[in-house]
């Protein structure tokens, strides 16, 4: 047992360095994805900074075509000269020359809006604004990004108008030596539309937001966009981090749980306006050492090499099986062997050296224990008795006169020793067809004692047909064959039963005499009492497979 | 001609009906008073040596609104000085030695970033109609004015205020930050009126008299008090123009100014390298 004991303590070993190889490992998994979530975060924030400052860049150059059309900047001039009104005629003209330009300019590096204001801010044309139609007096000229590019600067801005806007401006020239003409100005309205351009080109999570909603978002495929939603009960909070106040950018935060995120505010008037946009990732932690399980995809389960780790659990296992074979069942199954010999009496006792370990012992101590009942003359034996064990070899049916009509003699071979009783026929020749036919007898009845008919004779029975003699120890113990004498007084009863038995089964009672039957239960009583040493011998009849059949009951008394 | 107080309504029908509710509550008030008003005729200086204090200050780095800003070469210097935008922004007061009666309701425009017009001088009691010319909502309150709180105006909606008294009141918009205004309140003023760009304006005055001409901007006066008698007929004050700054401080205003960003470029880019 010590290899099958070693090998269960290595398995619970390795199972115990498993478990708390696992736990270190989802600690450190966990505080690597914080690590890697936190700088992923701050790339991303960094990413969408630069690709917002690109793109407004990038879209500013696309108002130079608008500043060189030669009717922007006269109708821009025109209208500088009329301070009450805008010359109608200088709002079509714009009109027709801001949408020609835009015609021109590539779908996905134009503006959604585009605005042609003079020098006193009024717009004088827009396009793609539908808001501010019929308002005559709608102007731009109050914000410093317009304010900017009319006094000679090209940068961007975000505003937070009915919505959230990116804008460009550049001013227009009419004349080098004079002020600017007026200004033009490129908007893209950041919607969902301009949120999932980003998110595709620059491949993070995010979220814009301002006046305390979310304005738009965006995903990657492998991240759902809603979770972008939680990030509104955030905001309100949002003020509280100081990283956030100070510098625009706030640290990682986690909601619920379920998204980590990183703030950051937009420049522009956005900036003081609290409106900002959130990169998000999902938190990549475990909960625990089975978190893996539900957390690795198919590409992690492809690395995980499945066949060595059921190699493994094949080769444990076997192990395991065969430490249990060389060590359990193979030791249990030889002395079974030797057991089961000892039982058919094949050997005279258990050999300790066949054994190993504590079969050796055991084997020693049933020996031990087997000679030292031998020596107090063994016990009591337990069980239905053996009447041939009892009785010894009994004399077949020429002996057995008392029991057998002449010319029974093959029916008495017929019943074999060994058997378990002691067969005696007593038909006789004569009786011809019905010598060993059995008489049917009642299902499931079992060996009884039968009372015996009224008005039967006693002695006489004109044909003894054939008859059983069986020893057995009847299931209610001996004191149920009664309290009868010791004497052959009592045989004369048994007599009188056993052909009233004979009779009721059928059986012929022809020549079958009192003096033959007390002659053959004298020699049997003999017998039993000088192998058992029985004071006395008592007999009974009962029905055995349907034909009548003595018992006898050696009484040591 | 201009009304004395505040600036011409929007074109719609809406704000024409109160534009001429507006002129005739004037006309009621002004008329019995004289039969007919003198205009002084003036000219302002040296607007371009003024800095609109919304727009320096939005044009500092440090204030994060804008991922960049660079000058258009073909733009000539002195053209990129932040100068205010005098038809809004100055505001050229008729001061009268006695206190004047409150004049009928002003409308401010509220529009484009900023309020038309940005700086206002009127005497206490004066109501003020704020009017949303924006296609989207704007949320103004004063500051620190607790008869002024913060709240919506709509699209097209009005908003009124009593100037409470003497002093300088700043009005806000939550919702827009470069708009700001200042509203003077001087028991003094009889006229107002704001420059053209090229700097001519018009005052007229009800009552013959001693006043005293002095330019508002950003809530403050800037350039010299310029007295002036006013008798039945007019007065063509051209000749005096007010020099509201001057050239030389705002050069050296803008060379500080240039210094102090280069200086901030050199740390900034410094403190770079040293990362």
């Amino acid at each position: 047992m010590v290899l099958s004991r070693f090998w269960y303590v290595l398995l619970g070993l390795l199972f115990g360095a498993s478990l708390f190889l696992l736990h270190i490992a989802s600690s450190m998994y966990n505080r690597a994805g914080l690590r890697a979530r936190a700088e992923g975060l701050s790339a991303d924030a960094q990413v969408v900074s630069w690709y917002l400052r690109d793109d407004a860049r990038q879209r500013s150059a696309q108002l130079i075509p608008f500043a060189l059309e030669s009717d922007v900047a006269k109708y821009l001039q025109k209208s500088n000269e009329s301070e009450a009104k805008v010359p109608e005629d200088a709002r079509g003209k714009l009109t027709q020359a801001l949408q020609r330009v835009s015609a021109q300019i590539p779908k996905d590096a134009g503006f959604d809006s585009v605005f042609a204001v003079d020098q006193n801010g009024r717009v004088v044309a827009y396009v793609g604004y539908e808001q501010a139609s019929g308002m005559e007096d709608f102007e731009l000229g109050g914000y410093p990004v317009v304010a900017d590019a009319l006094h000679g600067y090209v940068r961007d801005d975000t505003l937070v108008l009915d919505r959230m806007y990116r804008v460009v401006a550049r001013p227009v020239e009419f004349d080098l030596a004079a002020m600017p003409a007026g200004a033009i100005v490129g908007a893209r309205v950041i919607d969902d539309r301009f949120a999932r351009e980003l998110s595709q080109r620059t491949g993070a999570a995010v979220a814009f937001y301002a006046n305390g909603q979310r304005a738009a978002a965006a995903s990657p495929a492998e991240f759902n966009t809603a979770n972008l939603d939680a990030i509104v009960g955030d905001l309100t909070d949002l003020e509280q981090d100081k990283d956030y106040r100070e510098k625009g950018r706030s640290a990682v935060r986690e909601i619920g749980g379920m998204i980590a995120v990183q703030y950051t505010r937009l420049p522009g008037e956005a900036w003081q306006l609290g409106a900002g946009y959130a990169v998000a990732r999902m938190p990549a932690a475990v909960s625990g050492p089975l978190g893996f399980f539900s957390k690795a995809d198919d590409k992690d389960k492809k690395a995980g090499n499945l066949p060595l780790a059921i190699l493994a659990a094949v080769l444990a296992a076997g192990l395991g099986i065969l430490f249990s074979f060389l060590e359990h069942t193979r030791p249990l199954r030889v002395f079974k062997l030797e057991a089961a010999k000892f039982a058919a009496g094949t050997i005279e006792q258990l050999t300790p050296s066949h054994f190993r370990g504590l079969f050796r012992k055991i084997a020693s101590d049933v020996n031990d224990g087997v000679d030292k009942q031998l020596a107090k003359g063994g016990g009591p034996r337990r069980g239905p008795a053996d009447f041939k064990q009892v009785l010894g070899d009994i004399p077949d049916q020429p002996v057995m006169s008392a029991f057998s009509l002449p010319g029974d003699a093959q029916d008495s071979a017929a019943s074999a020793p060994g058997s378990g009783a002691v067969s005696v026929p007593m038909n006789s020749a004569a009786s011809g067809q019905g010598a060993g036919r059995p008489l049917p007898s009642p299902p499931g009845s079992a060996p009884r004692r039968l009372p015996r008919p009224p008005g039967a004779a006693p002695a006489a029975a004109p044909a003894a047909p054939a008859a059983h003699l069986e020893a057995t120890m009847p299931e209610g113990g001996l004191n149920e064959w009664g309290s009868g004498a010791a004497d052959e007084s009592e045989w004369h009863d048994v007599f009188r039963d056993f052909v009233a038995t004979k009779k009721q089964c059928g059986e012929t009672v022809d020549g079958f005499t009192y003096e033959k039957f007390a002659e053959r239960l004298r020699k049997n009583r003999d017998a039993l009492v000088q192998r058992h040493g029985a004071k006395r011998v008592k007999f009974g009849v009962y029905v055995k497979d349907g034909k009548a059949a003595l018992k006898a009951n050696p009484i040591k008394e | 001609m201009k009304p004395p107080f505040g600036q011409r309504l929007p074109a719609t029908s809406g704000t024409r009906w109160g534009r001429a509710c507006g002129w005739v509550a004037l006309l009621t008030a002004l008329v019995p008073a004289s039969a007919e008003a003198a205009r002084l005729r003036g000219r302002v200086d040296g607007v371009r040596n003024l800095l609109n204090p919304v727009w320096a200050e939005a044009r500092d780095p440090k204030q994060h609104g804008y991922s960049f800003r660079e000058p258009v070469a073909t733009v000539r210097a002195e053209f990129r000085r932040l100068f205010p935008h005098a038809p809004k922004e100055i505001c050229i007061a008729a001061l009268a030695p006695a206190p004047q009666k409150a004049p009928p309701p002003v409308l401010v425009r509220v529009g484009g970033g900023r309020t038309t017009p940005v700086t206002i001088v009127v005497p206490p009691g004066t109501r003020l109609t704020f009017q949303n010319t924006d296609p989207f909502k704007h949320r103004l309150h004063g500051v620190s004015i607790p008869t002024f709180q913060p709240a919506d105006t709509v699209r097209g909606a009005t908003r009124e205020w009593s100037v409470p008294g003497a002093g300088v009141f700043e009005i806000r918009d939550e919702l827009a930050p470069s708009l700001r205004m200042w509203v003077v309140g001087d028991p003094n003023v009889a006229a107002i009126a704001y420059p053209s760009m090229k700097g001519d304006f018009a005052l007229s005055v009800e009552q013959p008299g001693e006043y005293t001409v002095q330019a508002f901007f950003a809530g403050k006066k800037i350039g010299p008090a310029l007295p002036v008698t006013v008798k039945d007929a007019d007065l063509d004050l051209s000749k005096t123009p007010l020099k509201l700054a001057d050239e030389k401080a705002a050069v050296a205003a803008d060379k500080a100014e240039v210094e102090k960003a280069k200086s901030e470029a050199d740390s900034d880019a410094k403190q770079g390298g040293e990362k």
